[in-house]
């Protein structure tokens, strides 16, 4: 997993982006693109990050800063589901044994 | 297949204008979007309705079809059948001429009752198949349970899955189960359950990758004149042999009685049994003279 690298131009053509986009989300650090012999590569792992990104500002009118307090309180709930699935278990575990 | 209101979906009067339409799907949208409700199936389900909902109430053509069948839907086909033959002889009597319908849209995850009445469905607006969210789940093992292959079932998004947990998992380890995530949208795949494993430390048996490190406690005297111990191993008990003289801190490896290899069947770490050596406490008279006796052999 996330070892394959994705020329950008590609992605570009498929989603129907502008490159702009792709380089505002990097200025930004909400993703990360790799400079390969001048041309630039987008990991897979990235690449599912940068479609959820699309997917919001296409779909949702969302501009860049947006897209950043969206990514960071994301980032917030699914912390704190982990914390709570994870509580939820370890309290099924502890009512098993005793 | 139940009639869908649509306008309900979109929390909408029967004569909404396009611009409110339009407000209503956006507003629902931001609320439902899957990108924003990560690990929530009913969000997911909830914005593939509203989709659908903008899909037809956007769309003046489908829009007409909708509000001129409403719960008559699952006749519409056969009713625009009879009424285009219809119109066609009457055609056909004035001009001679033929002309046929054709309609239909590519194939979506659209429901049953879209299907049926626009016959396929895709989004016009060109949105792209995406996979589900990614679910991650964490479950709590002792040393123990780490040491068996075993079933176990854990509640995931309100979801109970059964999992088949490998003997020799490691604490902090991720595994992923491929397709038990959220489902996917616009014939996306399902997303995937990552579930990660804490493994409670064991006050007697410490791991360190395959093999068990372990303390155990032998009297002086059995030290130096040496002798036999039973000890508790994760898979039962031993005997073991202590040599005589045996030194404080002694260290006795037993291949193959630690931990079990990952998905490697048959294969065992080692176990090291530390001999720690308990040195007498509250000596009588007796002892103490013995004890003198030897220090000045």
């Amino acid at each position: 997993m996330g070892t394959k690298l994705i020329p950008v131009n590609d992605v570009c053509t498929h989603h129907k982006v502008e490159i702009q986009f792709i380089q505002s989300l990097e200025e930004i650090g909400l993703i990360h693109t790799k400079l390969v012999k001048s041309s630039i590569f987008i990991d897979m792992a990235e690449l599912a990050k940068l479609e959820r990104y699309l997917r919001l500002a296409q779909d949702l009118e969302i501009n860049v800063a947006g897209l950043h307090a969206v990514a960071t309180l994301l980032e917030q709930i699914e912390n704190m589901q982990n914390e709570l699935a994870s509580l939820k278990n370890e309290l099924i575990y502890y009512k098993k044994i005793n | 297949m139940d009639y869908i209101d649509y306008y309900k979906i979109l929390e909408l009067k029967k004569d909404a204008s396009t611009e409110e339409i339009k407000k209503a799907y956006r507003k629902l949208a931001r609320k439902h979007h899957p990108d924003l409700n990560p690990n929530n199936a009913e969000s997911n389900k909830k914005f593939q309705q509203i989709n659908e909902a903008n899909e037809v109430l956007s769309d003046p053509e489908k829009r007409k079809k909708y509000d001129k069948y409403g719960k008559d839907w699952q006749h519409a086909d056969q009713l625009d059948a009879q009424q285009e033959q219809q119109r066609q002889y009457q055609s056909q009597s004035r001009n001679g001429g033929y002309s046929g319908y054709s309609g239909g849209f590519e194939d979506g995850d659209f429901s049953d009752f879209f299907s049926s009445m626009f016959g396929g469905g895709a989004r016009s607006s060109g949105r792209s198949p995406f996979k589900g969210q990614d679910y991650n789940a964490s479950l709590n093992l002792n040393l123990i349970d780490a040491y068996t292959t075993h079933k176990q079932t854990l509640t995931v998004n309100g979801k109970q899955v059964r999992i088949t947990i490998p003997a020799g998992v490691d604490n902090g380890q991720k595994i992923r189960l491929p397709g038990y995530g959220a489902p996917g949208a616009n014939n996306g795949p399902p997303g995937d359950l990552y579930i990660t494993f804490n493994i409670a430390e064991d006050p007697k048996f410490i791991r360190k990758g395959n093999d068990i490190y372990l303390q155990e406690e032998i009297d002086l005297y059995t030290a130096i004149l040496g002798g036999e111990k039973i000890v508790e191993t994760l898979n039962g008990k031993v005997k073991l042999k202590i040599p005589a003289e045996t030194q404080p801190d002694t260290t006795l490896r037993l291949k193959g009685k630690g931990f079990p290899v990952y998905k490697k069947e048959n294969h065992f770490g080692d176990l090291y049994v530390k001999w720690q050596v308990k040195l007498p406490t509250n000596l009588n008279a007796d002892q103490k003279e013995l004890f003198e006796k030897l220090s000045k052999l």
